[in-house]
């Protein structure tokens, strides 16, 4: 009796719901297959890492809100490769995104500022640092304005110290021999 | 004398000037010379698209290599393709290619690649971490590997038949 009852249920259970056919099994068999399989492979995956290019991480792991203010901070120091002199704080392009997820990861792990413009320079060179370094040709972009400001300096000084030029003599009309001789023409005396 | 200091002072500064401008003027502003060449390129292992076989770089050490970043939402990626994949067909054995793919979704490259053929492994950067690491400004840009792993050029932009031999050669030999 109760077991005729259960069938009974059961078998209405299955009429309002849809039962999977075996097609349909196999499909969510693969699908299964598929994730395990890429998630075993996902494993074997390596990207370049910071430790193989710049050693291992000098400073504390990093959270929170100084992970933030650390992560906009060294992010303001690096140009966006895809972008007209912009950082990659401000830069909405994927790159940018990209490169300012890879500086926060680097300061959560414990990198230092130094350490991740170094990082970024071994890939980009010296391009990717908006701060140029005081070394070689850059050097120019540092001394160049200095110099330029104090030979402006000593110009105008040297303009402003320079004594008046002496006037010169005047003559007085009677030893100006041009208009004696107009007086002497005209038969004017004065 | 100081008029002529000044002079002196003035002509000197303009013409550096000129020279900064006119040097500069004629380059490509997105260029990057490359701090990689010469050096070791940086290691990776990346999921074909596909397979989903991970293809380590290393595997190829012995063997000079042509890795090429590209995406499918890049137009003059869609010009250079049928350069790479005629030339890795060509020096199939001599020469191994990777294409490394990035800011892209997988179904987009397996279209392209079923509609445009291909001759080698294209590899899926996810997060672009393989491409900063090479200093990737922009796509297409190709990097030629010697056989001891060390990268030995690179050419940003579509590549042409004759520069990609001539910079394949370059690997073969230095």
């Amino acid at each position: 009796m109760s077991t005729t009852n259960v069938s009974f249920r059961v078998s209405s259970l299955r009429q309002g719901i849809p039962q999977p056919s075996f097609a349909s099994l196999r499909r969510l068999g693969m699908t299964l297959a598929v994730i395990l399989a890429t998630t075993v492979i996902a494993q074997d995956i390596k990207v370049p890492d910071a430790e193989q290019l710049v050693g291992a991480a000098q400073g504390q792991p990093v959270s929170g809100a100084l992970l933030d203010q650390r992560t906009n901070e060294t992010a303001g120091l690096l140009r966006c490769p895809v972008c007209q002199g912009m950082s990659i704080a401000d830069s909405p392009s994927e790159m940018a995104v990209n490169m300012k997820h890879q500086v926060r990861e680097l300061i959560a792990r414990g990198y230092t500022q130094e350490q991740i413009l170094r990082y970024f320079e071994r890939s980009y060179g010296q391009f990717v640092l908006l701060k140029p370094k005081f070394q070689g040709v850059n050097t120019l972009v540092w001394i160049l304005p200095i110099i330029a400001l104090a030979v402006g300096i000593w110009a105008i000084f040297a303009m402003m110290g320079r004594s008046p030029a002496p006037a010169p003599p005047s003559l007085a009309d009677d030893d100006d021999p041009y208009l004696a001789e107009v007086r002497k023409l005209t038969g004017k005396q004065s | 004398m100081n008029k002529v200091v000044i002079l002196v002072a003035g002509v000197a500064i303009t013409l550096a000037l000129v020279i900064i401008l006119a040097t500069g003027l004629g380059k490509d502003p997105q260029h990057i010379e490359s701090p990689l060449i010469g050096k070791p390129a940086p290691d990776f292992a990346l999921q074909a698209v596909g397979t989903h076989e991970t293809v380590d770089l290393s595997r190829f050490r012995g063997k000079p290599l042509v890795v090429n970043f590209w995406a499918t939402w890049c137009r003059p990626c869609y010009e250079e393709h049928p350069v790479l994949v005629s030339n890795a067909q060509l020096l199939q054995g001599q020469v191994q290619f990777l294409g490394v793919v990035f800011q892209d979704k997988e179904e987009k490259i397996q279209g392209f690649l079923n509609e445009r053929g291909s001759a080698y492994p294209t590899l899926v950067d996810q997060a672009g971490k393989t491409a900063i690491a090479y200093g990737v400004g922009g796509v297409p840009e190709t990097f030629f590997l010697n056989k001891d792993g060390k990268v030995v050029a690179k050419f940003e932009g579509p590549i042409d038949p004759d520069t990609l031999q001539q910079n394949i050669r370059k690997a073969m030999t230095q």
